[in-house]
């Protein structure tokens, strides 16, 4: 059966540019223009057989926003499109210096927890996190523009490293204002 | 409409027949029912004119009531008036035990049931049984006040309810005979009543404390488009809990020890009066039958007010989390929504607009709000509306997980993702020549199985066998537009799948549902029969004019001759036995119809897709 193309890429579903430095707005508008014609809710009243189509599509339009929206993510995908092998997170594990810092912001993190200004220190990683999150997103596109790929997929895996990290921050946020 | 009847803005399709809908809001303390009537919601009365329903179901020997009979039997006869049935909706044994000390009434299990009942004089009932009362005694309320029998409901449930709680209400409406549309989430319900849509749009919190259950939801509107952006809260806390903490406090300070259910109740309902009337003034009488004579005292608001702090506390750090799930600050809200009737606590409005630094909204009666917003809704979905843009994308409130070894929960789904959903992992054996592999699917944010809910479990069997590792097993789960999942598994290297709709480890099985049914409809079989041919024929006409409306508009362009000449004798075979009195040809023709135009159906979505991509181009080109 025929069904809509599912072999278009991500960036030609949402109609952007297939780069890093998406229009977050423009995303966001063809997401919900995209939705407002496939999902279910369109299709109350159809036939199990639309439904299902419906439900399908609905899916795949979310999935591909789910990988666009998230910059991890949607760098992954611009190597898969490029064709890049994705290599495993040894390039990364391999750089000393940069498991040096993950480690000591590691230890900065936990050490929150017995602080008294546990939340002012949050604070100050949040900010080393942001300004790492921005150095390596940069990074990343001068070397997908280059065309180096293993060098651009070692930063993926590091940007990977930062969100974790960054998402470790925010739970321990919640559990200090809860306190 | 149907796929079949994808229209442009500005091009009405077929007129039909107005469609009687109705929203239910299924409570845990009141249920409500409202309908769109000349363009306006409003909630339907009793004939005594109340309009809540009190969620509570009385059985006696001479048969159920359901409502305010109920409650008045409830001081007498506790044990055999089932309330807040909600707080059980899909749950299983052991959640029931925990709930014990909260719910008084007695459980018993069957072998070949994992459902627990509640025992009562008129017999053992489920929760799901339970709550389809109380939705058949709303709908009859709206069949009267309407005129006819529904054509579909909404129905809300907490954006917090899990997939085994989304089913149970399922069940229930089904159980009821009802033509349930959509489960919608109780907070987007709310802002759709204040009519946020037609707003300039804007980020929205609305919080909801009820009587069970607390939610947190953000919601981000767009031209009629609201996105559910995070959901939080906590599925057991509530006014109920307020009268508890007060209740305990009467408990120490009346200096009690022995209490029974009767007591307990009696204690309970002067708590919630006290609680009740606090809302206006500064001090409240407590008063309740004690032994022979009465025990009174009573309690000031702020001595009230530090009882229930810690308790409005709660929803607060749920509300920041929610926040963050949403990458948003505190100040990016735009308008925060008040539902519930715990809203109309003092302290929990100025609490709630403090945090948020903003008035929150309070003009519609914070019972109603959700049934309100629920009517619209249905009103959309039954086509009525069809100029409407209104459309509600949700989020999934909790993660959904696989058992992985060691009993570590692994997320396939993260919670917050938007739904419609599918996701695909893949496994493997870990043993040489192992053949089957079970499947254990979890519901939860916490990292062990033992803390998640177990939905359900299944096993693929009878792929071959391979070394340790060399197995391909494709975990794929997929979440429709309700929050409600499937699951499959297949071994890639063999083909060799097994799938299954999840039935929580703690719902009804089908075949329960249908004994119900047939219990519940025994002396009535004419009635099921004229109903389900009634279905059929409507389901028919449905499907026809659908159809009819879609080869007006795009039959020529995406059909050659002898394909709309084969859809077509299809078509006509189907209108020629409408007034067959048999259901099952219908049934049979209408299948045969859908499946002649699936290509037809298909081609239409593409070019559908096409078209809006076609359009943001022009959008563009206009800028």
């Amino acid at each position: 059966m025929q069904s809509p193309d599912f072999r278009q890429t991500y960036f030609e579903l949402f109609g952007i540019p297939p780069v890093f430095d998406i229009d977050a707005e423009a995303l966001q508008a063809a997401q919900r223009r995209l939705q407002a014609n496939c999902h279910p809710d369109r299709f109350a009243n159809a036939s199990s057989r639309e439904k299902r189509l419906s439900v399908q599509t609905a899916a795949w339009v979310n999935q591909a926003f789910d990988t666009l929206r998230d910059p991890v993510k949607r760098s992954r995908y611009l190597l898969e499109l490029a064709g890049a092998e994705l290599s495993d997170e040894s390039a990364t594990t391999s750089d000393g210096v940069f498991l040096m810092e993950q480690l000591e912001l590691r230890e900065a993190l936990e050490a929150c927890r017995e602080a008294d200004d546990g939340l002012a220190r949050c604070a100050e990683i949040d900010s080393t996190l942001a300004r790492r999150a921005q150095e390596f997103e940069q990074a990343f596109v001068a070397h997908f523009e280059a065309r180096e790929f293993d060098a651009a997929a070692t930063v993926s895996h590091k940007m990977q490293f930062i969100q974790r990290l960054q998402q470790q921050l925010d739970e321990l946020r919640f559990e200090l204002e809860d306190a | 409409m149907a796929l079949l009847q994808i229209s442009e803005p500005g091009q009405s399709s077929a007129p039909h027949q107005r469609q009687l809908a109705a929203g239910i809001d299924l409570g845990t303390t009141n249920s409500l029912v409202a309908s769109v009537r000349s363009g306006e919601a409003r909630c339907l009365p009793d004939e005594q004119g109340r309009y809540l329903l009190p969620s509570i179901v009385h059985f006696g020997e001479s048969g159920a009531t359901v409502g305010y009979p109920a409650q008045s039997l409830q001081l007498g006869d506790p044990l055999n008036a089932i309330s807040s049935v909600k707080r059980l909706m899909g749950r299983g044994v052991e959640d029931v035990g925990q709930l014990g000390n909260v719910l008084p009434y007695e459980f018993v299990t069957s072998e070949d049931s994992s459902v627990p009942r509640i025992r009562t004089r008129g017999g053992d009932f489920s929760a799901v049984e339970i709550s389809s009362r109380i939705l058949q005694v709303l709908a009859e309320r709206a069949r009267v006040a309407l005129g006819g029998d529904l054509d579909g409901v909404v129905i809300t449930v907490p954006a917090y309810f899990d997939d085994a709680q989304r089913q149970a209400t399922r069940d229930a409406a089904r159980l009821a005979g009802l033509n349930l549309f959509r489960l919608l989430n109780e907070p987007t319900a709310a802002a759709i009543a204040y009519g946020l849509e037609e707003t300039d749009g804007g980020l929205i919190a609305v919080y909801d404390l009820g009587g069970g259950t607390f939610d947190i939801s953000i919601l981000r509107l767009h031209q009629g488009v609201f996105e559910v952006l995070a959901t939080g809260g906590d599925s057991a806390l509530g006014g109920d809990d307020m009268d508890h903490a007060l209740g305990e406090w009467i408990i120490a300070q009346a200096g009690l020890e022995t209490i029974d259910a009767s007591l307990s109740r009696q204690i309970l309902s002067a708590a919630r009066r006290a609680k009740e009337s606090l809302t206006s003034s500064d001090r409240a009488e407590i008063d309740f039958e004690l032994g022979d004579g009465r025990w009174r005292g009573a309690i000031d608001r702020s001595q009230f007010e530090d009882l229930v702090r810690p308790l409005v506390k709660r929803t607060l750090s749920a509300c920041r989390r929610a926040l963050h799930d949403a990458g948003l600050e505190r100040d990016a809200i735009g308008e925060v929504v008040m539902v519930g009737g715990s809203t109309r606590m003092p302290l929990v409005q100025q609490m709630v607009g403090e945090f948020f630094a903003r008035e929150p909204m309070c003009d519609l009666d914070p019972d109603q709000v959700v049934a309100l917003g629920a009517a619209l809704q249905a009103d959309v979905l039954a086509g009525n509306k069809p100029d409407s843009d209104m459309l509600l994308l949700d989020v999934l409130p909790l993660s959904l997980g696989i058992e992985t070894m060691g009993g570590l929960a692994e997320k396939i789904i993260q919670r917050n993702t938007a739904i419609p959903v599918a996701r695909a992992q893949e496994f493997t054996t870990f043993k040489d020549g192992q053949t089957a592999m079970s499947i254990h699917v979890v519901q939860g944010e916490r990292e062990l199985v033992s803390d998640c809910r177990s939905l359900a479990r299944f096993e693929l069997r009878g792929f071959p066998p391979m070394a340790a590792g060399a197995a391909r097993i494709r975990v794929s789960y997929q979440v429709d537009a309700d929050g409600l999942l499937s699951v499959k598994a297949e071994e890639t290297n063999s083909g060799v799948a097994a799938d299954i709709v999840v039935k929580p480890s703690y719902g009804l099985t089908d075949t329960e549902i249908e004994t119900m049914l047939r219990a519940a409809m025994e002396h009535a079989r004419e009635d099921i029969e004229q109903r389900m041919l009634k279905e059929q024929q409507v389901e028919a006409r449905r499907v026809i004019e659908a159809l009819d409306a879609a080869l007006a508009q795009d039959g020529e362009a995406l059909l050659d001759d002898a394909e709309s000449r084969a859809i077509l004798a299809h078509r006509d075979r189907l209108e020629g036995a409408l007034d067959d009195a048999d259901a099952d040809r219908i049934k049979h023709l209408i299948e045969a119809l859908e499946h002649a135009s699936e290509d037809f159906v298909a081609r239409r979505m593409d070019a559908s897709v096409r078209r809006m991509l076609a359009g943001r181009q022009i959008d563009e080109v206009e800028i």
